[in-house]
């Protein structure tokens, strides 16, 4: 085996410590899902990893309160996928979790993995964008706050320093907000999506007072779709309006193709699904 | 679920046709059982390869000195090396055309170019990313209809290997990529044509697809000066001592092959694969050398053909079938393989099931610059019934007939001749279409769909002929305590044979199937066997092995005359040897060999009254969702049947029928290596997906029928590819009936779907 160095600090501080913002050949480790297959590809060679499976155990968190979800970056998905919290305050998570990826890779990845991987075609990132969900970040000169909206930085880019971790998510409470999230694929079933929308919508019966709708994985990276939130916001919703949407929602987004699809192509998906996901959320339970 | 159509006279029952669980199922799911990919030898090296990033091109220059001075680094090895060990480095099943690493020229992005030996996996891996090499670039062929009229000449020279005598003509054939063409003519295709009252003309193509055993590749070779040995994950253990002792110039028992449990094969194991490299690596190193590939390496040594399948047929006034042409283009890759059978023994039924005097046929095996492609679960008869049960409902749809009725008018029933001249017998083609239809429903009205969701049913049917003439050698050997084992070199890669073959040595010798200890492969104990392919193990070896049980039956009871036991006395087996010996001492070892009647198709038309031994019979049906909006196909039911002529062990056929139809399941409807400039853009299982759980269809039945096969074992024939046949053409059918589009190319993903939805609407979606 070609050694590597493996710390396992036992402070989330200790860990950022050991972190170098100039050295790309040290990073943190988490659940390791992403990182152990670019590793066996060849695509990354590590001086050192930094794991943070022994840091605080109250990174690995869920707490529910008035002001909403308070989740440690260290939670498993599947701990996030079992809440009984996250089920009832947020449950397009839990319905989300249910088809992202594996149980096997849903035991050992992490929230704060998903989201500081900074892949396209994760499922977490667009719901929690569209739930309005901000992290509390750790570094150096300790810590500040970000939304996920303003993480992602472009095909796999987040704004995060190399010596910056993500310590917590917090969901904001939803009241009355009803939301949806699609993972379309165009493989096998279990592949990644070609595309994920996800919508957070305000709203009374067909009329929509407010929406928030993320698109991911067509796109390079997860995008908040406000051209199409200001034709949808204020209106009541039928299939004109929903095609009208769609259409704005192509000028938000930077499309690439791959193997589950051309630009044309996961541009129809885009109108298509968008109009699917309000329907869902408005037609579906809260949240 | 079972129809048992004229069962055979054979009385059996003790132990054939019984559902025995796996007899090895327990170390497997138990982790004990033993496989090529994680074995270890005391002392053993490994290697890892540095391959081309180039499709076609002239080596240059290979710069290894980076790598050599790599701690852990034993050696380096190129094409160079390897020829002062084996002067010939060439090998290869039908052509001797594959370098052990590349000579002068890469003929494929992917292509071994250099091996590193080293203590390590890891320390070998990352050797290999510090050798350089540079290339003058070639121009290159890719598409396999190009392939035959380009300029571009994969190969300088053709070096057919000698053991096919219908590649002899190709003996330094130059300036071609043809590595065989095969034609049948029967009666005047041309003169029927042009009288015919209908006629259609169409082209249909499939994919470039993989086999992605569970265990990847794998080989650990041993050689010292006297004798060498490989463990070696092979389908065709026979096969590869024969070409190991060729590269030696050795005799075959001076080369010993040890093959453990397979984690499947599909045919990508067949013949020689990496076993070459393995040796020459262990020549050069001294050591056992394992070469062991990632799944990612999976993508670089062998696919399924893709096809190119030109069509054309004359129909009659009535409805009658009079005339049919069919083209084939096999693109081969950079090695011919096993290509040139694949072209042959599946071109034979080109035309399908149907009873088509006017038949004319041409298949072409094609040398192009992409990865080798071989045989895979089928032997590339899912391509041609791709093509022609498409054909076929496009043109009962094109002349107003209903489906059924059309198929009905020209089936080939029992005692009309196939196209190749044989007569058909054991061949319940219209029985099988008929379960598949009672299933279906096909007689109720169908509910079409509405709104943005429509439905749409279809159904195919198909034959193959089993390869012919092969040969199955195997031994029953009763000990003195009155156990038995068996030696078979019929390899178990997950179908269960070594269930199966203890099942009918225990029918014969009355004895639980359970109590058979089949003995691993290994060629110095185990006799020849032709290889596990083509579903022919279960009737070939199926009958040597009960051949070997009934000698061994034979010589039990003359042994019990012999120690003066009167006729049908039942003592106990072990008793005789102690009679016979005066203590537990002594054998009793039956053997027996199969190889069927053959004969050689005639050259030029491919006629032959004897092509095969048996013929394998299929039938599918689907019921399909089609989502209008973004062209997403859902199977709702998938109805497989096939005839297996009587199941020995009935559990293992039905695994076999559903293993098969989910395989093929994946290669219709999204399996597809995407290869831009002949390099594979999806070569990791990350982005080529293989169907999971959730794309098994909601109702599926996996549905066999007994018609007894009169010259099989027991009336049994093999099963492990016959339900990929028909897949793939039944939800294009059904794909047809639900929106009135037609794919005439595969996956049929949802956006092949939609752009085809698109361009019925006079909307056609823009490329890029």
């Amino acid at each position: 085996m070609i050694p590597f160095e493996l710390a396992e600090p036992t402070s989330l501080a200790a860990a950022v410590k050991l972190l170098d913002p100039d050295d790309a050949t040290i990073r943190p480790i988490a659940g390791g899902t992403a990182l152990m297959l670019m590793m066996k590809a060849g695509v990354f060679r590590p001086e050192k990893l930094i794991s943070l499976r022994k840091i605080e155990s109250k990174y690995s968190g869920i707490s529910a309160g008035a002001d909403g979800l308070r989740i440690g970056a260290m939670t498993t998905l599947s701990a996030l996928e079992q809440s009984a919290d996250v089920r009832k305050n947020a449950p397009v998570i839990t319905r989300t979790l249910l088809t992202l990826s594996n149980v096997r890779v849903r035991n050992v990845a992490t929230v704060g993995g998903a989201l500081a991987h900074g892949d396209p075609h994760m499922d977490l990132p667009p719901v929690l964008m569209a739930l309005g969900a901000t992290l509390t970040v750790i570094g150096p000169k300790g810590e500040r706050k970000l939304a996920v909206e303003d993480l992602f930085a472009g095909y796999y880019e987040t704004v995060l320093e190399k010596n910056e971790l993500i310590a917590e998510v917090h969901v904001p409470a939803q009241g009355t907000k009803k939301a949806s999230y699609f993972k379309v694929t165009t493989g096998s079933a279990d592949d990644w999506p070609a595309l994920g929308v996800a919508a957070v919508i305000e709203g009374d019966g067909k009329a929509i007072k407010s929406a928030r709708i993320v698109a991911s994985a067509a796109t390079d990276k997860a995008t908040r779709l406000k051209s199409a939130e200001a034709v949808l916001n204020g209106k009541t919703v039928d299939d004109k309006l929903l095609k009208q949407a769609g259409e704005a929602a192509l000028q938000d987004c930077e499309f690439i193709a791959d193997v589950r699809g051309s630009v044309p192509y996961k541009r129809e998906l885009m109108k298509v699904y968008l109009g699917r996901a309000i329907r869902e959320a408005l037609g579906g339970g809260t949240h | 679920m079972t129809d048992t159509l004229n069962p055979g006279s054979a009385k059996v029952g003790s132990q054939v046709g019984r559902s025995v669980p796996r007899l090895e199922g327990r170390d497997k799911v138990t982790g004990r059982a033993e496989y090529t990919h994680t074995m270890q030898v005391p002392g053993m090296v490994h290697a890892k390869l540095f391959r081309s990033t180039v499709a076609h091109g002239k080596i240059k220059s290979i710069d290894t000195s980076a790598a050599k001075k790599l701690p852990g680094v034993l050696h380096v090895v190129t094409v160079d090396d390897v020829m002062k060990v084996l002067k010939s480095p060439y090998y290869g099943p039908a052509f001797h055309d594959q370098p052990i690493l590349a000579h002068e020229k890469v003929r494929f992005v992917g292509e071994p170019v250099a091996a590193v030996i080293a203590t390590d996996p890891h320390i070998a891996d990352q050797a290999v990313q510090l050798i350089t090499a540079e290339y003058e670039e070639l121009e290159a062929v890719y598409d396999e209809v190009d392939a035959l009229t380009s300029k571009v000449y994969v190969h300088d020279v053709l070096k057919p290997a000698g053991t096919f005598a219908d590649l002899k003509h190709l003996k330094n054939a130059k300036d071609t990529n043809l590595a065989l063409d095969y034609r049948l003519r029967r009666g005047d295709f041309d003169k029927a044509y042009a009288a015919a009252a209908h006629k259609f003309e169409h082209e249909f193509k499939t994919q470039k697809v993989l086999h992605l055993s569970f265990e990847p590749f794998a080989c650990i070779a041993d050689y010292k000066d006297t004798h060498v040995t490989l463990y070696d994950s092979s389908q065709g253990p026979s096969f590869v001592r024969t070409e190991i002792a060729r590269l030696l110039g050795w005799p075959e028992n001076k080369v010993r092959i040890k093959v453990p449990y397979l984690g499947s094969g599909y045919g990508s194991k067949l013949y020689i694969k990496l076993e070459a490299l393995a040796l020459a690596l262990s020549m050069i190193a001294r050591k056992p050398v394992k070469v062991a590939y990632t799944f990612e390496e999976m993508f670089y040594q062998i696919t399924r053909h893709p096809s190119t399948f030109r069509i054309k047929s004359g129909v009659d006034k009535d409805g009658k079938i009079v005339a049919r042409k069919c083209e084939v283009y096999w693109n081969g890759g950079a090695y011919a393989d096993i290509g040139p059978r694949v072209t042959q023994k599946s071109g034979l039924t080109a035309a399908g099931p149907y009873d088509i005097d006017n038949v004319w046929i041409d298949s072409y095996a094609l040398y192009t610059n992409v990865t080798p492609a071989g045989a895979l679960r089928g032997f590339g008869v899912p391509q041609l019934v791709w093509a022609y049960e498409g054909h076929t409902d496009m043109m009962a749809r094109a002349l107003k007939m209903d489906p059924v009725d059309f198929r009905r008018k020209n089936i080939a029933r029992e005692g009309r001749p196939h196209t190749t001249g044989q007569m058909l017998k054991d061949s319940p083609i219209e029985p099988v279409m008929d379960k598949v239809l009672e299933r279906m429903n096909w007689s109720q009205p169908f509910d079409k769909g509405s709104g943005t969701v429509k439905r749409g049913r279809g159904f195919a049917i198909a034959n193959k002929a089993v390869i012919s003439p092969t040969t199955s050698v195997a031994i029953v050997n009763v000990s003195a305590d009155g156990s038995t084992t068996l030696y078979c070199g019929t390899v178990d890669m997950g179908q269960g044979s070594d269930t199966a073959m203890a099942q009918m040595v225990g029918e014969v010798l009355n004895i639980p199937a359970e109590s058979v200890r089949v003995t691993p492969r290994d060629t110095d104990v185990t006799p020849y066997d032709m290889g596990t392919l083509g579903s022919r193990s279960l009737f070939h070896m199926g009958h040597a092995v009960k051949r070997a049980a009934e000698d061994a039956r034979d010589k039990l009871k003359a042994l019990a005359k012999e120690v003066g036991e009167p006729e049908g006395s039942n003592i106990p087996i072990a008793d005789l040897f102690q009679k016979r010996y005066g203590m537990q001492a002594g054998n009793v070892i039956g053997s027996g060999i199969y190889k069927p009647d053959y004969t050689p198709p005639a050259p030029g038309t491919g006629q032959s009254p004897n092509v095969t031994p048996f013929w394998m019979v299929a039938g599918a049906g689907a019921e399909i969702e089609v989502d209008t909006e973004t062209g997403h196909v859902k199977i709702t039911k998938l109805i497989n049947v096939v005839d297996c002529g009587k199941a020995i062990n009935p559990k293992s056929v039905e695994t076999q029928i559903s293993g098969a139809a989910l395989m093929h399941l994946g290669f219709t409807m999204f399996e597809k290596m995407h290869i831009d400039g002949g390099q594979v853009t999806n070569a990791s299982l990350a982005d080529y997906k293989i169907p999971g759980f959730h794309d098994v269809p909601a109702v599926m039945e996996n549905i066999y029928i007994e018609h007894d096969q009169s010259n099989g074992p027991f009336g049994a024939k093999g099963v492990g590819e016959v339900a990929t046949f028909c897949v793939g053409p039944a939800i294009a059918n059904a794909i047809d009936d639900a929106v009135g589009v037609r794919l005439m190319e595969m996956p049929l993903n949802a956006e092949a779907v939609y752009r085809a939805l698109r361009i019925k609407q006079g909307k056609p979606l823009e490329n890029e």
